[in-house]
């Protein structure tokens, strides 16, 4: 059949005609070999402009479309679906990208525009060898795999297990909970995280659809959307989950202790310990690291106390292997170092601590028993806490945290309620109190006598310079709404320190194949209308993991993903890409490279023939086995060489 | 150009704009109780389009390049270059500034390191209390005659080889930098 091609440029507003010129571009695509029409619209993704192409397709009997507009990833779909809906194939079609390459990189508009031309020169010769393909669609298994067990996962594991499908929650720690499990109070309304959080805790443990992976890793994953395949590294626990029913008395028999990670070095734990009180599963693990069995090889009496025989030295970490539909990432934040900020004292000065530690502190499950205490175990006078530590700083974090300023002035209303006679400072640059019922909260805590000082602190000493600054922290800063330098005298520092990517983001996006942004969260596929998926279909984020944020936000977020994941559930199959590589028999030697270099394990070598084939299932299209072929034996639909070379040739007019 | 536009245009005043006037460049400097407008608050002006005001300020000229503004800014300012920026701007327009001699002292070093490829302390002195005050010179007369007694300064001048290169890459360095 002799190709009929259209060609539609689109203006995307003044987003590409104000840059390139349309109409010229226009002129010049009706001059290329095999262009039927070229026609130029205002918006081609409208429905008007799709109703356009269609018409053209019935109306001028085309059997090929290009559409010069926005990146492919944008709006390749839209526009193959109304090819389809008209009855060509949507393989017959290709995008020219003159937006992102052209219009947006330069203000020089005749560049832009032969540029422009180029590319759609080259769309229009390399669709004309494009060739019908079979969308191909697969199911979707209805298990989902949900990482970290936070208040995001275990929002989106509740929401899943909810419908009625199973649910797999690994989380790295001995328990669930999260950083939302060592907060004390949250605001703007001042529940008690912990009473709103264990419920929570608790029905993911109880739930029938759930199963709870703690102490585990996830170090493997392949496969694609729908058909996942999970390896997860369950660590030695030196406890069986099985037997032990959490009775607590080999913590309280075990002669050795460590600092508690929960609360963050205020307190100590014993070597065999559950991460706080309410850890669910309530099932203790052994720290190798401080256990003196492990050390030196003897004591061993929680084996000794255990009447149920749970504790069980010998144990090895475990391998489990999972078949998932759809993961979701909650693998939450950590928390800015302020050691880095040599001026603050952090780990230098006493009683300069951080938010968290502060959280710990005021807890009355914490390890001062909620009490505001200094390092010799007095009551403070005097509190100043610190906003923006390590955010809205190019050496440190660009972004802005977003929690600190809320969280700071909570602090300053829990001060104010367990020790009313304190005098509280808050040191900011702004104030951010955008939530529903944050501005109110702001207002109060103005209302309570708390002083906000404007002014980033330039260092806080113990060098006093007059007797009243003897043994105090002295806090040295610009008040810029007074036009003052001030020295203030304090008891106590509180650094709101920023939320930072965990340490091992990096590799859990390699692991995943995703991208991070900039500042190492993890990032969204589209930053407004597509926020919980990622690149790599099937792979959704939620929480913190993904940028930070408040506790609302990160539960609206995890249903979010959730309901993604039910969706792709409910509809039962998902169409994935038809591109996948084809081994010609008669030309493959059986060399095997490319069964080396697969990244899906698609292709497998057939030892009766010693030729090399390809699952069309697994193949994602990516073309490496195409690269690596000696004797160019494998091919890639959609992108053959006679396309690619067509493509070249365009380019070059 | 608008004033702002202009320090942003100078060498050192690049990134004035990215300033969130924290503060913790006036709070980390140890001048800014001399300086009539301190770092934080001279960048307001700036953006408030004062130029008089802080052309004829003596505040930039309390400046010690210290730093400590530099390394602690959130936003990469640089306040101490941006006090370099400011003075250059009011030399090149000859701004009188009044409660410092800080300028006249600049000028002299400068002048007598051009023309000697190096400095010559008794010019350098001379020519800075003949533009400022000439009876202040009598009080450290007495130090000045024991140092020429005794050899330490030198009455003439060591030119140094090169001078016409120096001169060359001092006007070349004021081409880049703008100034005189």
């Amino acid at each position: 059949m002799e190709p009929r091609i259209g060609v539609y440029v689109c203006h995307c507003g003044s987003n590409i005609a104000g840059t390139v010129d349309v109409e010229e571009v226009v002129r010049f695509a009706q001059n290329l070999d095999g262009v039927v029409i070229a026609r130029g619209y205002k918006f081609m993704c409208s429905s008007p402009g799709q109703g356009l192409i269609q018409n053209d397709i019935k109306e001028l009997g085309l059997n090929r479309v290009v559409v010069a507009a926005c990146s492919p990833t944008m709006h390749e779909p839209t526009f193959r679906r109304a090819c389809q809906e008209a009855g060509v194939n949507p393989y017959l079609f290709e995008m020219a990208n003159i937006r992102e390459h052209c219009s947006w990189v330069t203000e020089d508009g005749k560049r832009a525009t032969e540029k422009a031309k180029a590319l759609i020169s080259a769309a229009v010769r390399r669709v004309y060898y494009h060739q019908p393909l079979e969308t191909r669609k697969v199911t979707i298994n209805p298990n989902t795999l949900v990482v970290g067990g936070g208040i995001a996962g275990i929002q989106a594991a509740l929401k899943i297990a909810d419908s009625g499908h199973r649910v797999y929650l690994v989380e790295k720690s001995p328990s669930i909970g999260g950083h939302m499990a060592q907060l004390d109070k949250t605001f703007p309304t001042l529940d008690c995280s912990a009473c709103i959080l264990t419920p929570k805790m608790t029905l993911v443990d109880s739930h029938p659809c759930i199963e709870l992976i703690t102490y585990s890793e996830v170090e493997e994953v392949s496969g694609y959307i729908g058909n996942f395949k999970v390896k997860i590294r369950k660590k030695a626990r030196y406890v069986d989950e099985a037997l032990c029913n959490g009775c607590g008395l080999c913590q309280i028999k075990c002669p050795w202790r460590a600092d508690s990670e929960f609360d963050v070095g205020l307190g100590k734990r014993k070597a065999i310990y559950t991460l706080f009180p309410q850890a669910v599963p309530n099932v203790p693990v052994i720290d190798s690291e401080h256990c003196v069995y492990f050390l030196k090889g003897t004591c061993r009496v929680c084996e000794k106390v255990c009447e149920l025989k749970a504790i069980d030295f010998e144990q090895q970490d475990e391998t489990i292997e999972l078949e998932v539909g759809s993961i979701i990432l909650a693998t939450g934040f950590s928390l800015f170092d302020p050691a880095s900020i040599y001026q603050y004292g952090y780990g230098r000065l006493e009683n300069v601590i951080t938010s968290l530690e502060f959280e710990r502190m005021v807890d009355s499950s914490g390890p001062t028993g909620g009490s505001i205490i200094l390092k010799d175990g007095l009551h403070p006078k005097s509190i100043g806490i610190i906003h923006c530590v390590g955010s809205r700083d190019k050496k440190y974090h660009e972004y802005c945290s977003r929690v600190c300023c809320m969280a700071s002035m909570k602090f300053a209303h829990l001060v104010k309620e367990h020790l009313p006679e304190v005098e509280v400072y808050e040191f900011y640059t702004d104030i951010r109190s955008f939530g529903k019922g944050y501005e109110e909260f702001y207002n109060r805590v103005l209302d309570e006598v708390t002083i906000f000082i404007r002014g980033l602190p330039a260092e806080i000493t113990d060098i006093a310079e007059t007797p009243e600054e003897k043994d105090k922290l002295i806090v040295q800063f610009e008040d810029t709404l007074a036009g003052l330098q001030r020295r203030l005298p304090l008891d106590m520092v509180i650094l709101s320190c920023a939320l930072e990517p965990q340490p091992d983001a990096e590799a859990i996006a390699r692991l995943l194949n995703i991208s991070q942004s900039g500042d190492g969260f993890f990032m969204e596929k589209h930053p407004k209308l597509d926020p919980v998926a990622t690149m790599t279909d099937g792979v959704f984020i939620a929480g913190c993991c993904q940028g930070p944020k408040d506790i609302p936000d990160t539960v609206a977020q995890a249903g979010a993903a959730a309901a993604e994941v039910l969706a792709m559930i409910s509809k039962g199959s998902v169409e994935i890409e038809s591109a996948t590589a084809i081994i010609s028999e008669k030309i493959c030697t059986g060399c095997q490279y490319c069964k080396l270099v697969c990244p899906y394990g698609a292709i497998s070598f057939e030892e009766e023939n010693e030729v090399c084939r390809v699952n069309e299932v697994l193949c994602k299209g990516c073309g490496l086995c195409v690269a690596v072929c000696p004797s160019d034996a494998i091919s890639l639909s959609h992108f053959t060489n006679e396309q690619i070379v067509a493509q070249m040739e365009g380019m070059l007019i | 150009m608008s004033f702002v536009e202009e320090v942003a245009a100078t060498h050192g005043g690049e990134n004035i704009c990215a300033c969130i006037q924290c503060g913790i460049c006036t709070g980390s400097c140890p001048t800014a109780g001399e300086m009539e407008y301190p770092p934080r608050k001279i960048i307001a002006l700036i953006r408030a389009g004062m130029r008089g005001e802080v052309l004829s300020s003596s505040s930039m000229w309390h400046c010690l390049s210290c730093y400590m503004c530099t390394l602690r800014c959130p936003r990469d300012v640089r306040p101490a270059e941006l006090a370099h920026a400011l003075k250059s701007l009011a030399s090149r327009y000859n701004y009188r500034i009044k409660g410092t001699r800080a300028p006249a002292i600049y000028h002299s070093f400068v002048s007598s390191m051009i023309n000697n490829g190096r400095v010559h302390e008794l010019g350098m002195i001379l020519r800075y209390y003949l533009t400022t005050n000439p009876l202040v010179a009598l009080k450290i007369f007495p130090v000045g005659l024991k140092l020429l007694l005794r050899r330490r300064m030198p009455l003439r001048p060591h030119k140094t080889s090169g001078r016409r290169s120096l001169a060359r890459m001092v006007k070349k360095f004021r081409e880049i930098r703008g100034s005189h």
